[in-house]
């Protein structure tokens, strides 16, 4: 009984239910979940999979059809505006004002948080710093490069130190220098107790920042765990890509017949096959497709990961 | 955040550029199309007049001494033989060639028919028109008094009172006599209605840089940001509608401030301008709330406010005056961007804040229906 009333009080974000349609079309279709406290979870699936419609109902932006939103204790709808206050929103576009300066953008979003005097100034300059554009706060933001602006971006987000932060895939379109700055930034949110929502289509981000993942697709949760136990749904199986041209159907044909090969699927370039024991079984894999009539440019053994478990899941690659 | 858009709308400068440059700039090249029709501007040059008659009766000297008498003009009436009038009017570069038949007092008293042969010179201009109108004018005089003496004959009239009344027909003295008076809107000179009329159209550009701004915020993302904060319902919405108020408001007393000093208008009591221009920002930011629920994209509502600027504009009398009647009069009368102009007019003829009572009226009715229709409007734009 102890241990439960103390699991509620962690409780970040519950999630039951949720649902929304647009003109007919489920989005996000009885999607449920809950985010603790210092918890960093993620949202992991392809572009319109339905991630931004159900952040957009969990910030209040948009109303939920049917389910419930549950938020530091009271319920979450875009009319309840004291709930909005535990809320830090970095939105996928960079939500910043071009001819407004950083320390501007971060004054004018601090004030709206209700941040006053002082403690609004010393906490601008402690963001300022976290996000490394302290020698940079007085200059209008459209001068800036597309790494410096997505990190004043998360920034805003931070400034009233919210107790759930949403990021809805703030590295898309920057660089790999800035991508690994702004990882480390989210990397130190969970360790000061802030619970993060975070959603991306790269597998890589989900498994280094991420405690909990959600891998998310057609606006369903297809599973939801660690990375470790999301992987386990594969079986620990290995994947092989198989990239070349010719007869791919004759090929894929001839492999499903092979020990141990327990999936092969059609992809991009070639085919992506789930295997046991992937560098056992490489040389016969390699020797039947060429008989079928594949001509192989490349070959690539994938251990398990996520990419893994969502086209174990959905017979489709993440990226597809 | 009003304060927040007001100093981005500063910085960004396009405000600056579609609120105060174009229109002034518009302002001026309409003036110098249009500037030359001013009555205030015109000034009849002295005329010359080569004219024969030989007329054997009165009628032909009188029209010819009523030409020479114009008020309005410097007129020199030279009088040559009737063979000689084309060429001496070429020779001489004269305005106006007039040959009276010799027939002409007998022709007009009898009801005949009679023609009289007027020669344009070769520098013939606004003068000259102005001549052939008097000599049509004092001919219809005539003709009038003619057809009075007929038609008092076939009433049994005495013979003197037949006389008196062709005397007074002919003399051009009316029965009844009437006050000539000016409507309101009549009241501003061609520049004031053009000045007027850029700063009405004008207006509806700028108070666009309020609420449809949200359609934009909406593309960037600030508008999600803005929306996940914990203010309260409405905030975001009426602080932009303010932002586009003021910036109308600003803009619209700085163009008529600007265009009163560049072209020489003035619309007379301040205190009813000022009244005018915030029912007329009010009116053009009520505009906003619906165009920003109709359409879904920046680029959509710039388009769609636009169309409806042009077509306030252009039907308030924007570029030209628009004259209407029935239903269509009445439409237009509850145009706030006529109702601007006309108000002006009032002001500009010495009216004061009570008599520009049914404008504002007019403006603010407006306001409140559009602001009423906005929330019947399906919203397909920022649900902010």
């Amino acid at each position: 009984m102890t241990a439960d009333v103390q699991t509620q009080k962690a409780q970040v974000l519950g999630v039951k239910g949720l649902v929304k349609r647009y003109g007919g079309r489920t989005v996000v279709d009885d999607v449920s979940f809950h985010i603790q406290a210092g918890e960093t979870y993620g949202l992991l699936g392809p572009n319109g999979a339905g991630k931004t419609t159900i952040i957009s109902m969990v910030a209040g932006l948009i109303p939920a059809e049917s389910g419930a939103i549950e938020l530091a204790g009271s319920a979450m709808t875009p009319a309840n505006t004291r709930a909005k206050g535990n809320i830090g929103l970095v939105p996928q576009e960079l939500a910043i004002y071009p001819d407004l300066t950083a320390t501007e953008n971060l004054l004018f979003f601090g004030r709206l948080q209700g941040l006053r005097g002082q403690g609004l100034k010393d906490r601008i300059a402690e963001v300022l710093n976290l996000i490394g554009l302290a020698d940079r706060a007085g200059e209008q933001t459209k001068k800036f490069s597309g790494g410096m602006k997505r990190r004043l971006n998360i920034g805003i987000g931070l400034l009233h130190r919210p107790t759930l932060l949403i990021l809805d895939e703030p590295t898309v379109g920057v660089d790999p220098q800035s991508r690994n700055s702004i990882l480390e930034s989210v990397e130190g949110l969970a360790t000061e107790g802030m619970a993060v929502l975070y959603t991306t289509h790269y597998m890589e981000e989900a498994e280094r920042l991420c405690d909990r993942i959600a891998i998310i697709d057609e606006g369903r949760i297809q599973a939801e765990g660690t990375r470790g136990q999301l992987v386990e749904l594969t079986g620990g199986a290995d994947r092989i890509d198989l990239h070349g041209s010719g007869n791919t159907s004759a090929a894929a044909a001839a492999l499903r017949l092979l020990p141990g090969v327990q999936q092969v699927d059609g992809g991009a370039s070639g085919l992506i096959l789930t295997v046991h024991n992937g560098p056992g079984l490489l040389a016969p894999i390699v020797a039947a497709a060429g008989r079928a009539g594949m001509t192989l440019t490349s070959v690539e053994i994938v251990r398990p990961d996520l990419e893994s478990v969502f086209l174990h899941l959905t017979g489709r690659a993440l990226r597809d | 955040m009003v304060g927040n858009d007001l100093r981005q709308r500063v910085r960004d400068k396009s405000v600056f550029i579609f609120s105060l440059l174009v229109p002034l700039a518009l302002m001026a090249v309409l003036n110098l199309s249009f500037g030359g029709f001013d009555t205030e501007s015109v000034e009849l040059k002295p005329a010359v007049v080569v004219a024969s008659s030989e007329d054997s009766g009165q009628l032909g000297g009188a029209l010819l001494d009523a030409v020479g008498s114009l008020p309005v003009m410097d007129v020199t009436v030279r009088r040559v033989a009737a063979a000689d009038v084309s060429r001496e009017t070429k020779d001489t570069g004269a305005d106006l060639g007039v040959i009276l038949p010799a027939n002409f007092t007998a022709a007009v008293t009898s009801g005949q028919a009679v023609t009289v042969q007027v020669i344009e010179g070769d520098s013939a201009g606004l003068e000259t028109n102005v001549l052939i109108s008097v000599v049509d004018g004092l001919l219809e005089q005539f003709t009038a008094g003619t057809v009075t003496a007929e038609a008092g004959g076939i009433a049994g009239l005495p013979h003197e009172a037949l006389g008196g009344l062709a005397q007074q027909a002919a003399a051009g003295i009316p029965a009844l006599t009437l006050s000539e008076g000016k409507a309101s809107a009549e009241q501003l000179s061609l520049k004031g209605t053009l000045v007027a009329g850029q700063t009405g159209l004008f207006l509806l550009f700028t108070v666009g840089f309020g609420v449809l701004g949200l359609l934009a915020e909406r593309e960037e993302g600030t508008l999600a940001r803005l929306q996940s904060t914990p203010v309260a319902p409405g905030t975001i919405i009426t602080a932009k509608a303010l932002v586009g108020f003021i910036l109308g408001v600003v803009a619209t007393t700085i163009l008529l401030t600007a265009g009163s000093a560049l072209f020489g208008v003035s619309f007379g009591s301040p205190a009813a301008v000022a009244l005018l221009v915030l029912a007329v920002g009010a009116a053009a930011t009520s505009l906003t709330f619906i165009v920003a629920r109709l359409v879904r994209t920046a680029e959509q509502a710039n388009i769609v406010q636009s169309i409806l600027a042009m077509l306030l504009g252009i039907a308030g009398g924007a570029f030209f005056p628009i004259e209407a009647s029935g239903f269509l009069a009445t439409l237009m009368d509850l145009n706030p961007i006529a109702a601007f102009i006309r108000g002006l007019g009032i002001t500009a003829g010495g009216g004061g804040v009570a008599e520009v009572a049914v404008p504002v009226t007019i403006m603010l009715g407006f306001a409140a229906a559009a602001t009423l229709a906005s929330r019947l409007v399906p919203d397909r734009g920022v649900r902010a």
